[in-house]
């Protein structure tokens, strides 16, 4: 088991490795003449007024939330499907009752207009 | 000192390491991002459990939506560039902090914890001659102390454990409930309504212009208009 | 083919005889150089393909467009993806001036090394595989939402406020479409009983007595929500609104030229070919085929899947992001849900192993009655929640042209008048 994720890891180092040197190849090979107008942020050709901070809507941290709690019950579902041939009745039960419960969740958030215009 | 030992000494220096960076540095965004790395090394220590599943998911949760959840209250406070953090506090925290870790020496003293170099870091709980425990169905006698395997079937029996009634049945439908309250909590709070006078101020002025609207109408044209066209000016 | 597969076998044994006897004072080292090479063919069967696939599809979809695409570099425009190369390596690299040094250069990193460690776990042909992690379906998932986070990297590192936005909405979007691949992973795993893609594939041929079914035909709703969750997760169109040149100007990419912008290009397209991989693997059957041998049948399949997404494309208008949500939130999450909960309930009611039957219950039936009764179930669900939405979509057009035919009332009364 510990093997098998030795491979990952040096599947990690080696996508980093060869990344790494089609970077560090390009950085050697291109032109660098950095002027003012070059390095200034782009702002489709203005001038940009005030610092970077865009107004962060609210939303976003809502759907977050909702993709979190989404992501536990997949989580603890998973192995139940691994070891899914060997439930009872009574536990498939208790997971439909698990995922009726998270529905009654999305359905409130729903509800609230958690979920509108993005 | 075999591979596993190396592994476990540079990542848990790669854990601590970022864990000082993320309460000592001012840059909260970079202070985000050494989080995640240290939630990657305690992945990687899973995996040097054997427990490849929960090494998976912590990457799913913790780096998939936690640390975006983190980020995102990190962007919402303003002012984020150029804070200086200010902590009056310091004082009485290391004072706290030294007196729990004298408590928990005399707590953990008699347990005479002995590190055995060559199988480090299985250290020996209970060693010498106490008196042998039971510990999660296994006795723990001087005799057996290493931590047991990881059997080959464990992601099923975790499985079959969550859902069984002498297990972990219980926990695993709180967990649903808690979760809902969790979230119906969040949305109620990010929901923030206006104050009630903003509302009764646009209804005010929506009244008044409907009122002007139809003034208009009847001086300029008596013939008759539907009914249905006033009544909806006044709704918008 | 047997004698290429025979042939790649004693090549790969020879390789590896020859790096035992070089580190054969230590065993580890040997095992880990031989990971290295596989790691080092892996990614640059990525990279290479990479290249291919920009070609295939600027000439797909050109056709598409009635049109011819790239023809001017070598013969019919074959050396386009070199010309492209040389360009990415040569362009100016400008880093705007106040950005973060360390989080800017490192987000088209990050990106780039998550989208070639999915390659790690798929199974090419019986045997060929980087490692059959026992958990190989759940860390696909997991790879894909580790690299959310060198998004927002990009995004607050290029210290641009369109940058910061387009980070914002790209991370909500494939945030939101994780939860459908989820929901829809779960009746494969469940009718696999293991996470392992091996295992996966095994169940969907004719090995151990298996009926050699692939599960699309099982689940037919959830292979369609994964295509299009997939599609939407490696943000191609029509769910590109995030990277769009007239919207918010190529996202929170606008400030990256060069290889760096490549890294994010190759990126993507990496990821969009892992997903149509990941999706021959799990429903299709990865390399199971009767007469060809296994890479090409899971090239073939890979290659039809990818067809798709250059078909959509070329033909789809780009997704409005409200629509978007909406779909993610309001119809596939509780669509997905609903199946998995009928998908569950079936499963149970009708096994197919007489073991399984005495142990905890249920109606014996063959292989493929379970396949049938499962497959009519998903189309009913498909097809019932796709008339709930188009009745309500339909709804609410008719109610939207009512008020629009109001307010035109009024304005002509107000003005005429």
């Amino acid at each position: 088991m510990r093997t098998d994720f030795a491979f990952v890891g040096v599947m990690l180092v080696t996508a980093a490795l060869l990344m790494g040197v089609a970077l560090i190849a390009a950085a050697l090979l291109r032109p660098k003449k950095p002027n003012k107008a070059k390095l200034a942020t782009y702002e489709c050709g203005m001038e940009t007024v005030g610092d970077t901070w865009v107004q962060f809507r609210v939303q976003y941290y809502v759907l977050a939330l909702v993709f979190v709690v989404f992501d536990i019950e997949a989580i603890l579902l998973f192995p139940i499907a691994v070891a899914f041939n060997s439930l009872t009745f009574f536990a498939v039960a208790n997971v439909a009752l698990f995922i009726v419960v998270l529905l009654i969740a999305l359905l409130y958030a729903w509800r609230k207009g958690a979920l509108d215009w993005e | 000192m075999t591979v596993q030992q190396v592994l476990f000494i540079v990542i848990s220096l790669a854990v601590l390491g970022a864990a000082l960076f993320v309460v000592t540095t001012r840059n909260l965004f970079r202070a985000a991002l050494m989080m995640i790395l240290a939630f990657f090394g305690i992945a990687g220590l899973f995996v040097l459990l054997e427990i490849g599943l929960f090494a998976v998911a912590q990457v799913l949760i913790y780096i998939g939506a936690i640390s975006i959840l983190v980020i995102f209250a990190v962007m919402l406070t303003r002012g984020m560039q150029g804070m200086v953090p200010r902590n009056s506090q310091a004082v009485g925290a290391a004072v706290t902090a030294a007196i729990i870790f004298a408590v928990l020496l005399l707590i953990l003293g008699p347990l005479r914890v002995t590190v055995d170099l060559a199988r480090w870091p299985v250290i020996s709980l209970f060693a010498g001659n106490a008196s042998p425990r039971e510990v999660g169905g296994i006795a723990w006698t001087p005799a057996n102390q290493a931590i047991p395997p990881v059997p080959e079937t464990y992601i099923s029996d975790f499985g079959r454990a969550l859902v069984d009634l002498n297990q972990y049945l219980l926990p695993f439908l709180l967990i649903a409930f808690l979760v809902d309250v969790v979230l119906a909590g969040a949305i109620f709070i990010a929901r923030q309504r206006r104050p009630a006078e903003v509302i009764e101020e646009r209804q005010l002025r929506a009244e008044e212009d409907a009122e002007e609207a139809e003034a208009m109408r009847r001086a300029s044209a008596p013939s008759a208009l539907p009914e249905g066209a006033v009544a909806s000016a006044a709704d918008h | 083919m047997n004698p290429i597969n025979d042939l790649l076998r004693i090549l790969s044994d020879f390789v590896a005889g020859i790096i035992g006897s070089i580190f054969s004072f230590s065993p580890f080292l040997a095992d880990l150089v031989t990971m290295g090479l596989a790691a080092l063919i892996l990614c640059t069967f990525a990279a290479l393909s990479f290249m291919g696939l920009t070609y295939v599809e600027r000439k797909v979809v050109a056709r598409i467009q009635d049109r011819l695409g790239p023809n001017q570099a070598g013969p019919l425009g074959l050396l386009q993806p070199l010309a492209d190369g040389i360009k990415m390596f040569t362009k100016e690299d400008t880093t705007p001036a106040n950005a973060d040094r360390w989080v800017y250069n490192l987000a088209p990193l990050v990106i780039a090394i998550f989208a070639l460690t999915t390659y790690a776990v798929l199974p090419f042909a019986p045997g060929v595989v980087g490692t059959n992690l026992n958990v190989g379906a759940f860390y696909l998932i997991a790879i894909g939402s580790g690299s959310i986070v060198a998004i927002l990297m990009a995004g607050w590192g290029s210290n641009n406020k369109y940058a910061l936005l387009g980070a914002f909405r790209t991370v909500a979007q494939l945030v939101g479409y994780e939860v459908p691949m989820l929901l829809n992973v779960l009746p494969v795993v469940m009718m696999a009983g293991s996470m392992s893609l091996v295992d996966i594939i095994h169940k969907q041929t004719t090995l151990d007595g298996n009926p050699g079914i692939p599960f699309i035909v099982f689940f037919p709703l959830s292979a369609l929500v994964f295509l299009i969750s997939g599609i939407a997760e490696t943000g191609r169109s029509p769910f590109d609104l995030l990277e769009a040149e007239s919207e918010i100007v190529a996202g929170f990419h606008v400030e990256y030229s060069g290889m760096k912008f490549a890294l994010f290009f190759l990126g993507e397209y990496v990821n969009a070919l892992a997903v149509a991989f990941v999706f021959s693997t799990f429903f299709l059957g990865g390399y199971a085929g009767p007469i060809l041998p296994p890479y090409i049948w899971l090239l073939l399949k890979a290659a039809f899947i990818f067809f798709i997404f250059m078909w959509l494309r070329g033909t789809l208008p780009r997704i409005r992001i409200d629509q978007m949500h909406n779909l993610n939130w309001k119809f596939f999450v509780p669509v997905s849900i609903v199946h998995l909960v009928v998908v569950m309930v079936l499963m149970k009611l009708f096994v197919t192993s007489p073991a399984q039957a005495q142990a905890v219950g249920g109606i014996l039936v063959t292989p493929i009655a379970q396949a049938v009764i499962l497959f009519i179930a998903s189309m009913t669900i498909l097809l019932v929640s796709l008339a709930i939405a188009a009745q309500r979509a339909r709804a609410l057009r008719l109610q939207e042209e009512a008020i629009l035919e109001r307010r035109r009332a009024e304005n002509l009364a107000a003005v005429g008048a």
